[in-house]
C-alpha cells in the first residue's frame, strides 16, 4: 500500500518535471524572444533586459536555474507588469478564484450528486426526463453564454444583485452559476449513469435477496459503488474550479488568477502564462494524486497495487 | 409430507421496449418439506426467472401476471415490498450463479456478513461478528478470524461462493434456492460446494430448489426433478424415473446430451438440434414443437397437458394421448390431467 | 385394441409434421447485420434523431447558408450599425415610419420593417434631451427624457414631425433588411453566423479527422506492437493526460502567434487525442487475439495492413462515437479559445469570436450575443444527442433484444 503511494508520488513528481522542461522550451521558442514588441525595442535595451533577466546565459544554465526556480516555488518576474513577479500576482488572484471555485464546487457536491441518484432511481419518470434534459442542457451551454445570459436576465434587472466583483455574499451567486453548470450537469449525468450501471449488478441482487432494507442497499451497497467514477472526475475538476475559470472571472470582473492569465494571454506576458501554466498543472496533479489515495481508500481492489480496469 | 412451497400457475412477463417476453409460461410445482428439487433446463428456459419469482425480485420491466405462490400456506405474491422482506434471506436465502459479481466488492466479508445476520435479529454487532465467524466455519473457510477481514478480491472464486453460502444460511432459512451454484467454479471446486450444500441442508433442516443445466448434479443430489422449456414444464418425475425412463422427447434429448457417465456407461454426447424459442414470439403450440422429432398437427396448435403417467411422473407431451402414434418407451395415458 | 389404433390414428391432429412446416416458425428472427441493427435502434432514438437532424442543419446553415445571402461576413452599411432584429416604429408620414436606434440615430423604414435610411441629425439638446433630425426638408424632433425616467408612465420617445406627435410606437416589427439585426459596423448578424458556422465547423471537423488519425494509429500501433514499445507508449499518454491541456492549447496559441484558422486546427488536432489513442488501443487488444487476426498474422500480412484491413473496421463503432463527441468539444474550445481572444483573426470570425465581440455591448445589443450564444448550444446539443445515441446503438452490450 505504502508502495503504491509511493509509485504514484513519483509519478507525479516526474510529470512536474516533464511539465517544467515543456513549458520551458515552450517559452524559448518563442519567435524574436520575450522582448519582442509591435515597434522593436533599440537593440541596447534588449540587450540590457536580457542581462538583466539573466536570458543572456546559456541555455543549459537558463534551464538550470528555472528548474532550481521552480523547485522553490519561484515563478519568476513578470516582463510587463514591472515590479510584479508570477508568484505576487498568484498571490494576488488566487484567495478571490478560491472562494468563487469553492461556493461552485460546493453547488456541485450538493446538486450534481443528489440529482443523479434521484433521477437513477426513478429512471424513466418524469423527474428523470426533466433533470437529464436540464443536465444536457447545462453540459451543452458554455460558460460563457451562461454567465452572459445571467448578468443579462437577472442581476442586470436586480438591483440588489451586484454584476461584477465579490462585494457581498450574493454576488458569488452568478460567477458559482456560470463556473459549476458544465461540472455540475456533468456529475449528475455520471451519478445517474453510474448508478443505474451499479444497480445491475448482481451484487445488489444479493443484497437485496439477503432481505435488506432499500435503504440500505442504494444507500451503502449501490452508492459506495457508484461513487467511484464520480470521484475520479470531481477530483480534477475541482483542481480546475478553484483555480477559477478565465472566462467566468473575465465577465464578472473578479480578480482571480484565471482573470490574471487571460490578461497575460493578451499582454503576451510570457512568464506570467508559463509561470502560471506551472502552477495550475501542478495544482492539477497534486490534486488528481489526493484523489488516487481518496480512490484507495474507497475501492479496496486498488491498494493491491492492482490496474482498476478502465 | 406438508409441502413447503407451492407455485400454482405462475406467469411472469418482462414488458420491454421491444415486445413482451413471455419468461415463464404458467408453470405449477410443489416442494415437500426437507426436499431436494432439481430444475433443469437450456439456457434462457426461465429457470432463474421463476426462482426469482419466488423471491419476488423479478427486476423492472418485468412482472408476474398471473399465479400464486404459496410458501407454509403465505401467498408471496400478495406481500407488500415490506413483508416480503422479513422472508428474504430470513425464511427464504437464495444463492446466486455467479460468486465473482454477487458479492460486493466494496466491503469485507465480514461487514456484509454481519448486516445480513443483524437485519433479521437482535444480536448485536459482536455477536453477529461471532455468528458470522461460526458461519465462516461452517462453509469451510480456513482461518475464518483473519478471512473476516478481507475484501472479496482477495478470495477464490470458489471462498466467494463459500461466503455467499454463509450469507444465505446465516439465518437458518427453511427454503434455500440455489441458481446454478457451481456453474462458474472448476470442476473439483464444483463437488466441494454441492457437497458443503447437501451437509448444510441437513444442519440447518432446510429445504432447497437447485437449479442447473446438469443433469448429472441433478442426479447427485436432488431427489424430484422438474424439466423446463420455452418457460413451461415439460416433465416433473422423481429421480429414479426421470432417468430410467424418461417421458417427454425434450428429457430424453437432455439424457442424451449428458457429456459424463451418469448412467454407468461412457455415452456419445448428442446434442438436441435447433435452438430454443423466441420467448418474445413463442410457438403457440407445444414449445418443443420446432426441434421434436416426433411433432404433430396438434403440437404446433396447442401445447400439451401433463399427462400423468404414474404417482411420481407427470409429462407435457402429446405422445401420451392415446391417439398419437406409438414412439418406443412412451406410455399412453387413458385421462388427461391438467 | 389394435382395432381401436388403427381408427384412431385416422386423427389428422396426430399426423407427423415435417420438418420445414415447424422450422419456419422458429426460425424467424431477423439476423440483421451490426450496421442495420445499429441504425434501426438510432432510428427508433427520438432524442438522437432530433440531433441528426440539427446537425444536417447546422451544416447546411453553414455550408450553403452564405449563397443565399445578399452581403458578405465582411460588408459594412456604417448607417445601419446596431441595429436590432426587432424594433418599435413610429409613423411620420404615408408611407413613412422611424425608429431610434441605442445610439440615437433615427433610421427611415417603411411598414414592412424594410431599412431605408438614416436621417441626418441636426440639432442634439442634451439638456432637454430633444435631438432633430432632417427629413425631406422638414425637421423631426426626438424627445427621450421619458426614457431615462424611472417612472416613465408608459411612454418611451415622443416623435413630433409636422406639429404631430406620436407618444406611442405606431406598432413592433421585424427587421427585414437584416433578419438577426447588425453589428457595431453595420455587419449582418446572420450572414456572420452563417460564415462562423463555416469557421467553428470547419475547425471542429478537421481537428476532429487530426485527432483521430493521430489516435487510431499510436493506439493501434500501441496495441498491437505490445511489449516495451505499448508500455512506454502507453505511459507518454499516461503524463499527457495528466496535463491541463487547454494550457498547452493556451500556450501554443500565443507562441505561434498567428491567429489563423490552421494555427487553431493545428493545435487543436495536436493535442487532444490522447483519448482516442487510449480507446483504439483497447480495441485492438481485444480484437488481436481473434482468431482471423492471428491468422493474417502468422501469414505474414504487414502491421500497417492488419491495422487497416482488419483492426479498424471492427473498432468502427467506438471510434464513431467518440468522434461525435470530440466535435461539439472542438466547437466547444474553439469558442472559448476566440472568447479569451485567442481566435481567427479579423475580419472572419467563429462564433466564439462574435460572442467575445457582443460581451462589451450586452446590455444595450444583447441580440448580438444570443445569437452566436444559441448557435454554439445550439450545436452542443444536437451533436451530443447524436452522440449518446450512437453510443446506445452501437453498444454491443445491447445487442441482445
Ligand atoms: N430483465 C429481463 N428483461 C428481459 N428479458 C429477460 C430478463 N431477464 C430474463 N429475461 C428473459 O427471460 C427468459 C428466461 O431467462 P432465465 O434467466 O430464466 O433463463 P435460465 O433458464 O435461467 O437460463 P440460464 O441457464 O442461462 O441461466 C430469457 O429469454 C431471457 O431473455
Ligand atoms: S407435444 Fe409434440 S412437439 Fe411437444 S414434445 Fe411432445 S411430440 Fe414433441
Ligand atoms: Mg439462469
Amino acid at each position: 500500500m505504502i508502495g503504491y503511494y509511493l509509485k504514484r508520488i513519483v509519478s507525479a513528481l516526474f510529470t512536474l518535471f516533464i511539465i517544467a522542461t515543456l513549458t520551458f522550451f515552450m517559452m524559448r521558442a518563442i519567435p524574436g524572444g520575450p522582448f519582442t514588441r509591435e515597434k522593436p525595442l533599440p537593440p541596447q535595451i534588449i540587450a540590457q533586459l536580457n542581462a538583466k533577466y539573466n536570458l543572456d546565459d546559456p541555455v543549459i544554465v537558463q534551464y538550470f536555474n528555472y528548474m532550481k526556480g521552480i523547485a522553490t516555488f519561484d515563478l519568476g518576474p513578470s516582463f510587463k507588469e514591472l515590479g510584479l513577479t508570477v508568484n505576487d500576482l498568484i498571490r494576488q488572484g488566487f484567495p478571490g478564484s478560491m472562494k468563487v471555485g469553492f461556493v461552485a464546487v460546493m453547488f456541485i457536491i450538493l446538486f450534481g450528486i443528489p440529482l443523479g441518484i434521484i433521477s437513477a432511481l426513478k429512471q424513466n419518470k418524469a423527474i428523470d426526463h426533466v433533470v437529464m434534459v436540464m443536465a444536457t442542457i447545462g453540459v451543452t451551454v458554455p460558460s460563457f453564454v451562461v454567465a452572459t445570459l445571467y448578468i443579462y436576465f437577472i442581476s442586470s434587472r436586480i438591483s440588489w444583485i451586484p454584476i461584477t466583483g465579490l462585494s457581498n455574499p450574493l454576488a458569488y451567486i452568478g460567477p458559482a452559476i456560470a463556473l459549476s453548470g458544465y461540472s455540475l450537469s456533468y456529475v449528475a449525468r455520471l451519478t445517474r449513469s453510474s448508478m443505474l450501471e451499479v444497480l445491475r449488478q448482481d451484487y445488489i441482487r444479493t443484497a437485496r435477496a439477503n432481505g435488506l432494507s432499500e435503504f440500505r442497499v442504494i444507500g451503502k451497497h449501490a452508492l459506495k459503488n457508484a461513487m467511484i467514477p464520480v470521484i475520479t472526475y470531481v477530483g480534477p475538476m475541482i483542481a480546475a474550479i478553484l483555480t477559477g475559470s478565465f472566462v467566468v472571472e473575465r465577465i464578472f470582473s473578479i480578480n482571480g488568477i484565471g482573470r490574471y492569465f487571460v490578461e497575460s494571454v493578451n499582454n503576451r506576458d510570457y512568464t506570467v502564462i508559463i509561470g502560471m501554466t506551472v502552477f495550475y498543472s501542478a495544482l492539477y496533479i497534486v490534486m488528481v494524486l489526493l484523489v488516487d489515495i481518496g480512490y484507495s481508500l474507497i475501492d479496496p481492489r486498488i491498494k493491491l497495487g492492482r490496474k482498476s480496469g478502465d | 409430507m406438508s409441502k413447503i412451497l407451492e407455485v400454482k400457475n405462475l406467469r411472469t412477463t418482462f414488458f420491454t421496449h421491444l415486445g413482451e417476453v413471455q419468461a415463464v409460461r404458467g408453470i405449477s410445482f410443489d416442494l415437500d418439506e426437507g426436499g431436494i428439487l432439481g430444475i433443469v433446463g437450456e439456457s434462457g428456459s426461465g429457470k432463474s426467472v421463476t426462482s426469482l419469482s419466488i423471491m419476488g425480485l423479478v427486476d423492472e420491466p418485468g412482472k408476474i401476471v398471473e399465479g400464486e405462490i404459496f410458501f407454509q400456506g403465505t401467498d408471496l405474491t400478495k406481500l407488500d415490498h415490506k413483508d416480503m422482506m422479513q422472508f428474504r434471506g430470513n425464511e427464504i436465502s437464495m444463492i446466486f450463479q455467479d460468486p465473482m459479481t454477487s458479492i460486493n466488492p466494496a466491503f469485507t466479508i465480514g461487514n456484509q456478513l454481519r448486516e445480513v445476520i443483524m437485519a433479521h435479529s437482535d444480536l448485536n454487532k459482536d455477536q453477529a461478528h461471532e455468528r458470522a465467524l461460526e458461519l465462516l466455519k461452517m462453509v469451510g473457510i480456513p482461518d475464518p478470524e483473519s478471512r473476516i477481514k478481507n475484501f472479496p478480491y482477495q478470495f477464490s472464486g470458489g471462498m466467494r461462493q463459500r461466503a455467499l453460502i454463509a450469507m444465505a444460511i446465516a439465518n437458518n432459512p427453511k427454503l434455500l434456492i440455489a441458481d446454478e451454484p457451481t456453474t462458474a467454479l472448476d470442476v473439483t471446486i464444483q463437488a466441494q460446494i454441492l457437497e458443503l450444500m447437501r451437509d448444510l441442508k441437513d444442519k440447518i433442516n432446510s429445504s432447497v430448489i437447485l437449479i442447473t443445466h446438469d443433469l448429472g448434479v441433478i442426479s447427485e443430489i436432488c431427489d424430484k426433478v422438474i424439466v423446463m422449456y420455452g418457460g413451461m414444464i415439460m416433465e416433473k418425475a422423481d429421480i429414479k424415473n426421470l432417468f430410467a425412463h424418461p417421458q417427454h422427447p425434450y428429457t430424453r434429448g437432455l439424457l442424451l446430451s449428458i457429456p459424463t457417465n451418469v448412467t454407468g456407461k461412457k455415452k456419445r454426447l448428442i446434442p438436441i438440434e435447433g435452438s430454443p424459442p423466441d420467448l418474445m414470439d413463442p410457438p403457440s403450440g407445444c414449445p418443443f414443437s420446432p426441434r421434436c422429432p416426433h411433432a404433430m398437427e396438434i403440437c404446433l396448435k396447442k401445447a400439451a397437458p401433463l399427462f400423468k403417467i404414474s404417482e411420481t411422473q407427470e409429462a407435457s407431451c402429446w405422445l401420451h394421448h392415446q391417439d398419437a402414434p406409438e414412439v418406443s418407451g412412451m406410455v399412453k395415458v387413458e385421462g388427461e390431467q391438467s | 385394441m389394435a382395432e381401436r389404433v388403427v381408427t384412431r390414428m385416422r386423427n389428422p391432429d396426430f399426423e407427423l409434421v415435417e420438418s420445414s412446416k415447424k422450422m419456419n416458425k422458429e426460425q424467424t428472427r431477423r439476423s440483421l447485420t451490426y450496421w442495420k441493427d445499429a441504425w434501426r435502434r438510432l432510428k427508433n432514438n427520438r432524442l438522437a434523431m432530433v440531433g441528426l437532424a440539427g446537425v444536417i442543419l447546422i451544416i447546411l446553415f453553414g455550408v450553403i447558408g452564405p449563397w443565399f445571402s445578399p452581403y458578405s461576413y465582411s460588408d459594412q452599411d456604417n448607417r445601419f450599425t446596431n441595429i436590432p432584429p426587432r424594433f418599435e416604429i413610429y409613423a411620420i408620414a404615408d408611407d413613412g415610419y422611424v425608429f431610434l436606434s441605442s445610439q440615437y440615430n433615427l433610421i427611415l423604414v417603411n411598414e414592412k420593417g424594410e431599412l431605408l435610411d438614416k436621417l441626418v441629425r441636426t440639432n442634439m439638446d442634451a439638456i432637454n434631451k430633444i435631438y432633430t433630425y432632417d427629413y425631406e426638408g422638414e425637421e423631426i424632433e426626438v424627445d427621450f427624457k421619458n426614457r431615462l425616467l424611472e417612472d416613465d408612465g408608459g411612454v418611451d420617445i415622443k416623435v413630433t414631425y409636422k406639429n404631430v406627435t406620436s407618444i406611442y410606437p405606431t406598432k413592433t416589427v421585424s427587421n427585414k433588411t437584416f433578419p438577426w439585426g447588425t453589428d457595431n459596423l453595420g455587419r449582418d448578424m446572420l450572414t456572420r453566423i452563417m460564415f462562423g458556422a463555416r469557421i467553428s465547423l470547419t475547425v471542429a471537423f478537421v481537428a476532429t479527422l487530426v485527432n483521430l488519425i493521430i489516435g487510431v494509429t499510436y493506439g493501434a500501433i500501441s496495441g498491437l506492437e505490445g511489449g516495451t514499445a505499448d508500455d512506454i507508449m502507453m505511459r507518454s499518454v499516461d503524463v499527457i493526460n495528466s496535463i491541463p491541456l487547454v494550457l498547452y492549447v493556451i500556450l501554443l496559441m500565443v507562441i505561434i502567434d498567428d491567429q489563423g484558422l490552421w494555427t487553431i486546427i493545428i493545435t487543436l488536432g495536436s493535442v487532444y487525442w490522447v483519448g482516442m489513442a487510449r480507446l483504439v488501443r483497447g480495441q485492438v487488444l481485444g480484437l488481436k487475439e481473434q482468431e482471423y487476426v492471428l491468422a493474417a498474422r502468422t501469414i505474414g500480412v504487414s502491421k500497417a495492413k492488419i491495422i487497416s484491413k482488419h483492426l479498424i473496421p471492427n473498432a468502427m463503432g467506438p471510434i464513431i462515437v467518440s468522434m461525435t463527441m470530440m466535435i461539439p468539444s472542438a466547437v466547444f474550445t474553439e469558442a472559448f479559445l476566440s472568447f479569451i481572444g485567442l481566435g481567427v483573426s479579423a475580419p472572419m470570425a467563429s462564433w466564439g469570436t462574435l460572442a467575445n465581440d457582443a460581451l462589451a455591448g450586452l446590455s444595450t445589443y444583447p441580440y448580438q450575443l444570443f445569437a452566436p450564444s444559441i448557435a454554439i448550444a445550439l450545436t452542443m446539443l444536437s451533436f451530443n444527442f447524436l452522440g449518446d445515441g450512437l453510443r446506445s446503438a452501437l453498444d454491443p452490450r445491447l445487442r441482445k433484444g
